[in-house]
């Protein structure tokens, strides 16, 4: 595992959340505080994995008491693996020897796969893709290099989807100054999005002589 | 530690200070779209340590090997290829020592192990060779099962801190046992998973280069293509070699991310994403070896001004990068969501963009080679052509650039009209070694 510490900002933007919500959440005893305090203050990778269960549990639409709960009563190790748990050696993964695995492959019993190729197509379920008529994928292809999943002349941006699932939309929360934030429902339509971006643009502006 | 923090607009300004492994990650662009899904390149240019000095004759000079070598004795192998292929194991065994080990599996329809897995020592060297005089050519190729054969020799020892690896050579299709190509490409990968590697060598027109290309793409080995039987004995004694020099077993660029950026290797390794976290698999690397790792990183939509970052930490089973990054072994990169003008109108790291055209290029041809091979000559050619306009969208000025776009333009009516098997072969191999960083031989490149 690499060893690394975090400042405030890259903890916050790995995590995908705000700094200031690093900070409301140590002042509400969620987060354990930093090895140091003040602007160089370092937080580690069970930060990270602590703020990440967070999130998921506040996926779960569960209130911050309960969340609070929740975390006191799971051990740090569990925590900091779960913040980890892509990290599992191959070794570790296969749950047999190679030799265990040979011989089932041998005999006609279909061995144990393991979880290790979740990038990579299922190779079954693509044969049938590969056939002449298909349209040509590396990823359909068992005989291909499995790397890249997405065709190879993908323009470099994309729109995104168009807003017929409600249900993938969210409330995000923008801060303007520590005591005022700005609550918008994404994804929204571009020319509305250019209009939130002038918005803060101004907002912050107006407000700037309050930032911390 | 403290990662190393860097604008993701220049280059990771660490370089080798000492003996340990290096490498430096650079951005092509720094602005990401605020309303568009974007895709940036991430360039990662590992370069391992190189092999510490150590008497000839001390026993712990390096990490003992476990190798299996599995050769095919079908009808087609008779004459020029048996009888290389016999000397270039000879030669093999005279690079290991009494601590390595070494199988031998001959195949046709039937599989026979002319040597158990076993001691390098002269005798047991000697004996196999004796047993090894005696094989000859015959029958068809039950590849799979020979292969699996030497990967069992290969698992009963494994060298949990040496490098495991069953070398196949075949110059034919497989035709007895397991067949079907997506079901051999996955023992491969559940074979490196349990920690046994597979190198293949496909000899003359006859084999299956994307079979075997795949095989060893998923079981973490290497894959070379032999024109000529003249060249069995380099190339596999080449490929001895490189298992002998292994300095940095098991490499893998992790990258830490937000749960909501997508991040794959462009560069046809393997990669496994999960949690905010994706880890690229780079295999063993040998002595000094110098690798370029393009990632692509898609972003969501993103308030204006607000900042994204990603660490990218390259890690192995030997520690040879720790510290490779200035007392670290990470580098956080940051983007920065920004209007769409600031993003027009942004510098791009042109050495970035040139290494991602040549990837480009060398991805397509591999694929077009597959496509023209099924019969599928204007999807051969309609791809290329796609490649070509994506590159000359960004190329500019640059020469090399323009002439990467130049040369796949060139190849249009090529990729269209039939080609024979050697030349598919040819063009297979060339660009295949091109993508996995390897030279035209398929060996491993070296920091010069």
């Amino acid at each position: 595992m690499t060893v690394t510490d975090y400042s405030l900002p890259e903890l916050a933007s790995l995590a995908g959340v705000t700094p200031r919500t690093v900070r409301y959440y140590i002042a509400q005893g969620l987060l354990p505080s930093p090895a140091r305090v003040g602007p160089g203050a370092r937080y580690g990778d069970a930060h990270l994995a602590r703020l990440r269960l967070i999130k998921q549990l506040q996926g779960e639409h569960l209130p911050l008491a309960e969340i609070r709960a929740r975390l006191a009563t799971t051990p740090a190790n569990d925590l900091l693996a779960y913040g980890s748990r892509s990290q599992t050696s191959p070794a570790a993964r296969a749950s047999e020897s190679a030799v265990d695995y040979i011989r089932r492959a041998l005999a006609g019993t279909p061995p144990v796969v393991s979880a290790l190729q979740s990038n990579v197509p299922s190779a079954s379920a693509a044969a049938p893709a590969a056939s002449a008529t298909a349209p040509f994928t590396s990823a359909l292809l068992p005989s291909m290099p499995a790397p890249v999943p997405m065709s190879l002349d993908e323009p470099d941006e994309t729109l995104p989807a168009p807003l017929t699932e409600p249900a993938r939309s969210q409330w995000d929360r923008l801060a303007l100054t520590p005591d005022i934030e700005l609550h918008v429902r994404r994804p929204l339509s571009r020319p509305l999005n250019k209009k939130v971006e002038h918005l803060i643009r101004l907002a912050r502006q107006l407000l700037e002589e309050d930032q911390p | 530690m403290t990662p190393k923090k860097i604008d993701a607009n220049g280059s990771h300004p660490d370089s080798n200070g000492g003996t340990g492994g290096t490498f430096t990650v650079r951005p092509d662009r720094h602005y990401i779209r605020t309303t568009w899904r974007s895709n940036r390149f991430v360039l990662v240019d590992v370069t391992a340590p190189a092999a510490p000095p150590r008497p000839a004759d001390d026993p712990n000079a390096r990490p003992p090997a476990n190798l299996a070598f599995v050769l095919d004795r079908s009808g087609s192998m008779a004459g020029e290829k048996i009888r290389l292929a016999k000397r270039a194991l000879e030669e093999g065994f005279a690079r290991l020592k009494a601590t390595d080990r070494f199988a031998v599996v001959v195949y046709d329809h039937e599989i026979d192990v002319v040597a158990d897995s076993q001691p390098a020592t002269p005798e047991n060297r000697r004996r196999a060779l004796a047993r090894l005089a005696e094989v000859d050519a015959r029958g068809t190729t039950a590849l799979a099962e020979g292969w699996l054969r030497g990967a069992e020799q290969v698992g009963l020892h494994i060298a949990e801190r040496g490098v495991n690896r069953v070398l196949l050579l075949t110059d034919g299709l497989a035709n007895v046992g397991i067949t079907d190509p997506a079901e051999l490409t996955r023992h491969a990968a559940e074979l490196r998973a349990r920690g046994v590697a597979t190198s293949t060598f496909g000899v003359g027109a006859d084999f299956d280069e994307h079979l075997l290309g795949a095989i060893s793409d998923a079981g973490g080995g290497h894959f070379y293509f032999i024109a000529s039987a003249a060249q069995i004995v380099d190339l596999i004694t080449g490929e001895v070699g490189e298992t002998l020099e292994v300095v940095a077993p098991g490499t893998t660029i992790e990258v830490t991310h937000p749960e909501d950026v997508r991040v794959e290797s462009l560069s046809p390794y393997r990669f496994s994403a999960s949690d905010g976290r994706t880890a690229i698999a780079l295999g063993d690397l040998v002595s000094e070896q110098h690798l370029q790792v393009v990632l692509r990183l898609n972003f969501p939509f993103g308030e204006l001004g607000r900042e994204v970052a990603a660490t990218v930490a390259v890690t192995d089973g030997d520690g040879a990068f720790a510290g490779a990054s200035g007392g670290s072994n990470s580098v956080t990169l940051l983007w920065a969501y920004a209007d769409d003008r600031t993003n027009d109108l942004q510098p791009r790291d042109p050495e970035v963009d040139r290494v991602v055209a040549r990837l480009f290029a060398a991805r397509i041809r591999e694929e077009a080679t597959w496509l023209n091979k099924q019969g599928h000559f204007d999807e051969a050619r309609g791809r290329v052509e796609a490649v070509a306009r994506r590159i000359r969208a960004y190329a500019g000025r640059d020469p090399e650039m323009r002439q990467i776009v130049a040369d796949l333009e060139g190849e249009r009516a090529m990729w269209a009209a039939p080609m024979s098997a050697m030349e598919l072969k040819v063009r297979h191999f060339a660009s295949s070694s091109m993508a996995r960083g390897r030279d035209e031989y398929g060996r491993a490149q070296r920091r010069k």
